[in-house]
């Protein structure tokens, strides 16, 4: 389970100081689909970076099983992302000199995880494992940095607008094959988005509003990918 | 960068990141100007000069001068040719997207290319200081090269000649060969400039990068760091080569002419080395930020991404100083047979060990402390600014 207790971040300093988080408190249980919804400048991505470590709160708990990251030093946080942390972001964030193989591997070699390919495979890529990310579709990137978030084997995978880049049809196959994912390995998602849509497929939904989380509800039915209707 | 106007490619601020080159120029004019004046100068006793045995000091000091400026000018001027076509590369291949762009809005490619001329401010810059510095140092120059007084006294003359070869001729060749260079490199298609990358994907790498699947991934990586900047590996073993041919040289130096000359070299050797090594590990970095802020964000260590990052170039640094050891041998024993032959009292040279062991063991621990500061600045490296800088 993950706690998240009072959160408060600030950007800026003297003058241009300003609250970017405003006293954040939430759970998010083990095997949830947690969606992070609101208005773009509200302040999602700073909580996901926050909840994931990797940026520090600067005041705050956030807990883990009971262990408070917030505490953990520079190095220690780094050993605890990779244990337990998956990132996918919006602008894929690929490694351009590398094939997707090798991309995928920068993330498999984390868990000593040897048969990634088998998740390559499971996005639909075993085709252009030698294909270098400026010879790929958006989708394609896409699909390639999910293999890389989850050939680590995950507990906990963060999303930050992994569709904000793509076209629906696109949009729409990325997520189910991150919600199939889910289904087979069990990992925790907090996923964020301004898709209002897209918060139907999960179970647990976080509105904020300028840095305030304004509503916290659970969805007693999830949809799939390609019921949302979006 | 601003679309439209003349300074749209490459503005003057731009030049202080081609610093190295200012100071190498700098360098290789401030030996140059002191040796040939010098030369030029020393004609002038010429006639004076009446007993056989001073005419032979005359003469071994022409050939020295001679010798230095050549093989330090030369060497300078090898390198800062080599650091400006370096920069011109990295400045159109991290720019590719704006240059790209201009291309597509039907700029043609010698109108942006034109405005690389401003890389000849650099050269300026560089030549300018070194030809005033050489004139304040000159006085105390001659003064030493003619310790014992063996020769008439010797005065300081300005010598135009050397001002037109030295600085304007260099300034404006520079120039000319950035415009050029730059032209050249312009000519791809639009699109490749577009895309990210879009060179990397040739057969030859696909072929190897399939051999190895089952290495792990930090070593693919440094390979592939490796292979994605040759120039850099020039650069690494370059400065190595230079810290320790020059260093054993200066102490040689040392015994075989003057204290002088010793100095000279060690000051030519630490420059070239340091502003080479800084320049290459400083393009490593940065070139590679995105990729080092994705592995801190996946959870490898700063150990694993200084190790993947900078550890393929140790090798190569180590390489470099043993390339640099045989090669200042091999210098010296030519300039000691050949040049020095007639002259008595010239010390006989041999490979001098210590002096070796010495560099070697200087060299380590200027080049690990190199690599700790720029592992400190690995670990600074914002994830976050990395991030936000992609959001065009
Ligand atoms: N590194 C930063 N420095 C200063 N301000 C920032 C930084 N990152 C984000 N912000 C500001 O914080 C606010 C919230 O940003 P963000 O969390 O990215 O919002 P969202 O993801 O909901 O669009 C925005 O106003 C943004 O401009
Ligand atoms: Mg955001």
């Amino acid at each position: 389970m993950i706690e998240v207790k009072e959160l408060t971040k600030f950007y800026g300093s003297g003058e241009n100081r300003f609250q970017v988080l405003k006293n954040i408190s939430l759970k998010i249980e083990d095997g949830d689909f947690a969606v992070v919804l609101g208005a773009s400048g509200s302040g999602k991505s700073t909580l996901l970076n926050v909840i994931s470590g990797l940026e520090r709160p600067d005041s705050g708990e956030i807990i883990y099983d009971k262990s408070n990251i917030s505490t953990l030093s520079d190095n220690s946080l780094v050993e605890f992302r990779r244990e337990n942390i998956g990132f996918i972001f919006q602008q894929y964030y690929l490694l351009p000199n590398m094939d997707v193989d090798k991309n995928v591997k920068m993330g498999a070699d984390l868990s000593s995880n040897k048969d990634y390919k088998a998740i390559i495979e499971a996005v639909g890529l075993e085709n252009k494992l030698h294909k270098y990310p400026s010879e790929l579709s958006g989708g394609e990137q896409q699909r390639v940095s999910i293999a890389r978030a989850l050939a680590k084997r995950p507990k906990v995978l963060f999303l930050d607008e992994p569709t904000g880049a793509l076209d629906e049809q696109t949009g729409r196959q990325i997520l189910d094959y991150i919600s199939k994912l889910q289904n087979e390995c069990g990992f925790t998602i907090i996923m964020v988005t301004h898709n209002l849509n897209i918060a139907e497929m999960a179970n647990t939904v976080i509105k904020m509003n300028s840095g305030k989380v304004s509503e916290i509800y659970t969805n007693s039915t999830q949809k799939t990918a390609y019921e949302i209707g979006w | 960068m601003r679309l439209g106007g003349d300074d749209m490619v490459v503005g003057v601020k731009d030049t202080a990141k081609l610093i190295g080159i200012s100071i190498i120029s700098c360098c290789a004019v401030l030996v140059c100007t002191m040796f040939l004046n010098f030369n030029m100068d020393i004609v002038s006793i010429k006639e004076d000069i009446v007993s056989e045995q001073v005419m032979i000091f005359y003469d071994a000091q022409v050939s020295t001068a001679k010798v230095v400026s050549i093989v330090s000018g030369g060497c300078l001027l090898v390198t800062s040719l080599i650091m400006l076509i370096f920069y011109i590369k990295h400045y159109i291949g991290t720019h590719k997207k704006e240059l790209g762009i201009l291309k597509a809005l039907g700029y043609s490619n010698f109108k942006i290319a034109k405005n690389f001329w401003v890389f000849g401010i650099n050269v300026f810059i560089g030549t300018i200081i070194g030809f005033c510095g050489a004139f304040l140092l000159m006085p105390y120059f001659y003064k030493l090269q003619n310790e014992d007084n063996i020769l008439p006294s010797i005065s300081v003359n300005f010598h135009p000649i050397l001002l037109l070869c030295l600085v304007v001729i260099p300034t404006v060749a520079f120039s000319i060969f950035a415009i050029f260079y730059a032209c050249y490199k312009l000519k791809k298609p639009v699109l490749m400039l577009l895309k990210d990358n879009l060179q990397m994907s040739t057969g030859v790498h696909k072929i190897k990068s399939e051999r190895n699947t089952d290495s792990l991934f930090i070593d693919d990586l440094k390979r592939s760091v490796l292979k994605s900047k040759k120039t850099l590996v020039f650069f690494i073993v370059f400065s190595s080569f230079c810290f320790s041919a020059m260093t054993q040289m200066s102490a040689s130096m040392k015994d075989l002419s003057s204290v002088m000359m010793g100095a000279m070299m060690m000051m030519i050797g630490l420059v070239l080395a340091c502003t080479t090594l800084f320049l290459a590990i400083t393009t490593v970095i940065n070139g590679n930020a995105k990729t080092i802020a994705m592995m801190r964000v996946f959870g490898y260590s700063q150990k694993e991404c200084c190790k993947s990052i900078l550890g393929g170039y140790r090798p190569l640094a180590y390489i470099g100083f043993a390339i640099g050891t045989v090669y200042q041998y091999v210098l010296l024993r030519l300039m000691v047979d050949i040049v020095f032959k007639d002259i008595e009292g010239v010390p006989v040279y041999k490979f001098d060990f210590p002096v070796m062991l010495i560099s070697l063991a200087v060299f380590i621990i200027f080049y690990e402390i190199v690599m700790y500061v720029y592992s400190e600045k690995i670990k600074n490296i914002s994830i976050k600014e990395i991030m936000l800088e992609n959001k065009y």
